[in-house]
């Protein structure tokens, strides 16, 4: 299962620290990657920073459910 | 660990940084500085890899853990403007390493609020032992995580 979302807001460290903590709450295994590339455990603050993600990019959220995907999008949008 | 003082300034508690993320230490536990407000070199407060550095924030991951240290609140939108880069992303650093200047009198004069959380990343405690309450010198112990 995977959802792509278009970020509203640039993943600096606040808005990063917002959607690691809805990953960890959802309890599932997510991965956070640009379209193609290689996702990045979202459970992880440092490794969604390093991916340095800007407002208006398009990112692919895969491994959890379709409801919980849905939602972890719905914190990006 | 010990963590030192990225800057010069006042050791606040993460509590009263004007930004709940931070104040609840959502982002993760640590100390904030109220930077003296002069131009001022940030160092590195842990050894380790730059992981990542730009223009309001930087990491530092080092052997047991990482460390951001975010210059100013909401400084991401002057961008360029307040800070000069001085180690390289990627780079090996020793504690107390020049990583960028850093203007946080001009943060003031835009009207946003220098102070810079310095904050344990991916910590399996959620709490810190303050080594530094009031004035800090950068390169002094600020605190400590296990």
């Amino acid at each position: 299962m995977d959802v792509m979302v278009v970020v509203k807001e640039s993943l600096h460290a606040r808005p990063a620290a917002v959607f690691v903590q809805a990953v960890l709450d959802s309890g599932q295994a997510v991965g956070i990657a640009r379209p193609g590339g290689a996702a990045a455990d979202a459970r992880s603050i440092l490794s969604v920073l390093a991916l340095d993600i800007r407002s208006g990019e398009r990112v692919v959220l895969s491994g959890g459910s379709r409801d919980v995907l849905d939602r972890l999008a719905g914190v990006l949008a | 660990m010990v963590v030192t003082a990225p800057l010069t300034g006042v050791a606040v508690p993460l509590q009263g940084v004007p930004d709940p993320v931070f104040a609840q230490s959502l982002v993760g536990p640590g100390v904030a500085i109220t930077p003296v407000a002069r131009v001022q070199t940030v160092l590195a407060p842990i050894a380790g890899r730059l992981v990542k550095l730009k223009p309001h924030a930087f990491v530092v991951q080092g052997e047991t853990g990482a460390v951001l240290v975010h210059l100013g609140i909401d400084t991401i939108q002057l961008d360029g403007t307040v800070s000069e880069p001085i180690a390289a992303e990627g780079q090996l650093l020793a504690a107390g390493d020049p990583v960028a200047r850093w203007h946080p009198e001009l943060v003031i004069e835009a009207g946003l609020n220098p102070v810079c959380p310095v904050i344990v990343l991916e910590s399996s405690s959620r709490v810190v032992q303050i080594l530094a309450e009031g004035p800090v010198e950068a390169g002094a112990p600020l605190f400590s995580w296990t």
